[in-house]
């Protein structure tokens, strides 16, 4: 094993346990600031270090300490401490392990070998996702049955039944989608996403499958606990349900675990339907071929980006009523100070790389890296879904949930899979 | 039986309506287009940036209490125990004394409200027949982080001036 085996494996864990973890914050903050925006409020604005507040996303630092130093109670009723100690973690744990196939670039060549951009490169994919995620109920299940609280019990039982009622209508929609890719591997199935339908449409998911794209988020939704399928802690109802009796950091492990779960299936979601890392009609050759005139443009496009962003902060980030010494005029130039250093470095490594480094193992890490970055767009982009539907749709009944379960989604998946089915025998 | 029967019409039976994901979508472009409004441009945000800008207080408000005087600074209140018997929440306190400035025969000595208790109904005001209570201070937020200091006494009942002259008081309008 050489040294660039180390690294690259290093790399690849520490960006499939780091970037879900940092996306919890920038998670919980759209959360917060969506649904604020959504709602036409302002969200959480006022907490600030030194006068600066980064779009309000200090107030997740103030709810981290907060929640750090919180009273850890264990309530005196309840016998089984380790099954209440281990729920959260195993929510948090699965949650994080699912991430661990999903590959977030194509396959690397760097140094002669080739390295499969996934935290375990494995070729089991799909497979993993689905026996992780099953898992992930059992900790909801625990939590609920050892705390000891009909609220605890009533919450585990609903978030039992509705896994088990919507993980079928999932597991159906990914047939179908397996019968089209061929394949378990999500990094092949990636790779087959890069090829051109008809010479001109981008061979994504949600073109092969677009009634399957709305069976699989529908059913992802439920699998994470989202609204509008979040009755497992109805707070109208059940008061918190599976966490009622939860405090201080194993609360937060819940809702960490919640997040990253989001992130996760919003990943799934983009490798299995959305494309993956393909950058639309630049598959991984194409953008290789073409590295040169691509940064070009990167170049080009960076200060324009750059310069709108620039005006959207200065418009925004301004006292809407009368101040003395106003902070917001210092903080806003700080932060066009910041973007402009940024794009700068940015553009000094593009022409770095443009006059020295141009051609073989550079332009493999510039494509990797433009992978990864849109990867995660498409996943942000993903998780801001399910921010919107959050605050756009109310809360299922039981009685409803189980019945779109098992009278809508499931006829309709298996409909899926016949049509799918008699798609692929009839053109090959 | 002569009971007027209006059949009202059901909604929401129409096939497309019964997809659901038809009206999904319909409610998501709704949120979708609050969002980037306010996105754009977060003036337009329907906040008020409370404490630095404050609300516009109307005359009708009912505030905190305060206790008025005659034009030559003799107490209005003459201790009758009207606005103590009529209180719902028992937070008035009074007690009567002899009065020697020539109004009448009594005054208050003491008159204390805890406004831990006070519901801020407004029947004080209503009961009283010297108009010598008003909630008219257009103090809306009353905080501590005692319970004592939240009894109000006599004197700064007297002290707080009313925010708003007498003819916007009378018409209830500013």
């Amino acid at each position: 094993m050489s040294a660039l085996d180390i690294i690259m494996i290093l790399l690849r864990i520490a960006f499939g346990v780091l970037v879900p973890l940092s996306f919890v914050a920038v998670l919980v903050w759209m959360e917060r600031r969506g649904a604020a925006y959504f709602q036409d409020r302002s969200g959480p604005n006022r907490c600030n270090i030194m006068g600066f507040r980064a779009g309000g996303l200090v107030q997740n630092l103030a709810d981290a300490i907060k929640l750090v130093f919180k009273e850890d109670v264990v309530p005196g009723h309840i016998r089984h401490k380790f099954y209440f100690i281990l729920a959260p973690m195993l929510v948090f744990i699965t949650a994080l392990l699912c991430f661990a196939v999903i590959p977030f670039a194509d396959v690397l060549l760097v140094g002669g070998s080739s390295y499969i951009m996934q935290a375990i490169p494995t070729d089991i994919g799909i497979l993993w996702f689905l026996a992780i995620v099953g898992f992930g109920v059992y900790g909801i299940i625990l939590a609920g049955w050892s705390s000891h609280n009909k609220y605890g019990v009533l919450g585990g039982l609903r978030a039992a039944a509705q896994v088990i009622s919507y993980e079928i209508p999932m597991g159906l929609a990914l047939v179908s989608l397996l019968a089209v890719y061929g394949t378990v591997n999500l990094t092949e199935m990636a790779q087959y996403q890069g090829q051109l339908l008809f010479g001109f449409i981008p061979m994504w998911g949600v073109v092969l499958q677009p009634l399957g794209v709305i069976i699989f988020i529908v059913a992802a939704f439920a699998e994470t606990n989202r609204t509008p399928f979040d009755l497992a802690e109805g707070e109208s109802e059940i008061v918190a349900g599976f966490h009622v009796e939860y405090s201080s950091m194993k609360f937060a492990l819940f809702f960490m675990g919640e997040y990253v779960a989001m992130f996760v299936s919003s990943a799934l979601i983009v490798t299995l339907y959305f494309g993956s890392y393909q950058i639309p009609w630049l598959a991984t050759d194409t953008l290789l071929a073409y590295a040169r005139p691509v940064t070009v443009l990167l170049m080009i496009g960076l200060p324009v980006i750059g310069y709108f962003f620039g005006q959207w902060i200065k418009k925004n980030n301004s006292s809407h009523y009368r101040r003395e010494h106003d902070p917001r005029i210092r903080e806003t130039k700080v932060y066009i100070a910041l973007l402009w250093s940024l794009v700068v470095l940015l553009e000094v490594i593009c022409l770095g790389y443009l006059l020295f480094a141009a051609g073989g193992g550079a332009d493999r890490i510039l494509v990797a890296l433009l992978q990864i970055g849109t990867f995660l767009l498409k996943t942000f982009l993903m998780c801001f879904v399910y921010v919107w539907v959050r605050w756009t749709l109310p809360r299922f009944r039981y009685d409803q949930l189980q019945k779109i379960g098992w009278e809508k989604l499931l006829p309709l998946s298996l409909l899926n899979i016949f049509i799918t089915s008699a798609v692929i025998v009839a053109f090959g | 039986m002569g009971a007027k029967v209006r059949v009202v019409e059901r909604k929401g039976r129409t096939f497309l309506e019964q997809l659901y994901l038809l009206e999904v979508f319909k409610g998501m472009a709704v949120t979708l287009g609050h969002f980037f409004r306010n996105l754009l441009d977060n003036s337009r945000l329907y906040v008020r940036h409370y404490p630095e800008v404050r609300p516009e207080i109307s005359p009708r408000w009912r505030g905190r209490h305060r206790l008025t005087r005659h034009e030559d600074g003799t107490v209005k209140c003459v201790a009758c125990f009207m606005c103590q018997t009529n209180c719902p929440s028992n937070c008035i306190i009074i007690e009567a004394g002899e009065r020697f400035d020539g109004r009448s025969e009594k005054m208050p000595l003491r008159f204390d409200i805890d406004l831990l208790e006070c519901i801020y109904c407004g029947y004080c005001v209503e009961a009283c027949p010297m108009d010598a209570i008003r909630m008219d201070t257009g103090i809306f937020s009353v905080t501590s982080d005692n319970r004592e200091s939240m009894v109000l006494g006599l004197e700064e009942m007297l002290r707080t001036p009313g925010a708003f002259d007498e003819d916007s008081y009378q018409k209830g309008v500013r």
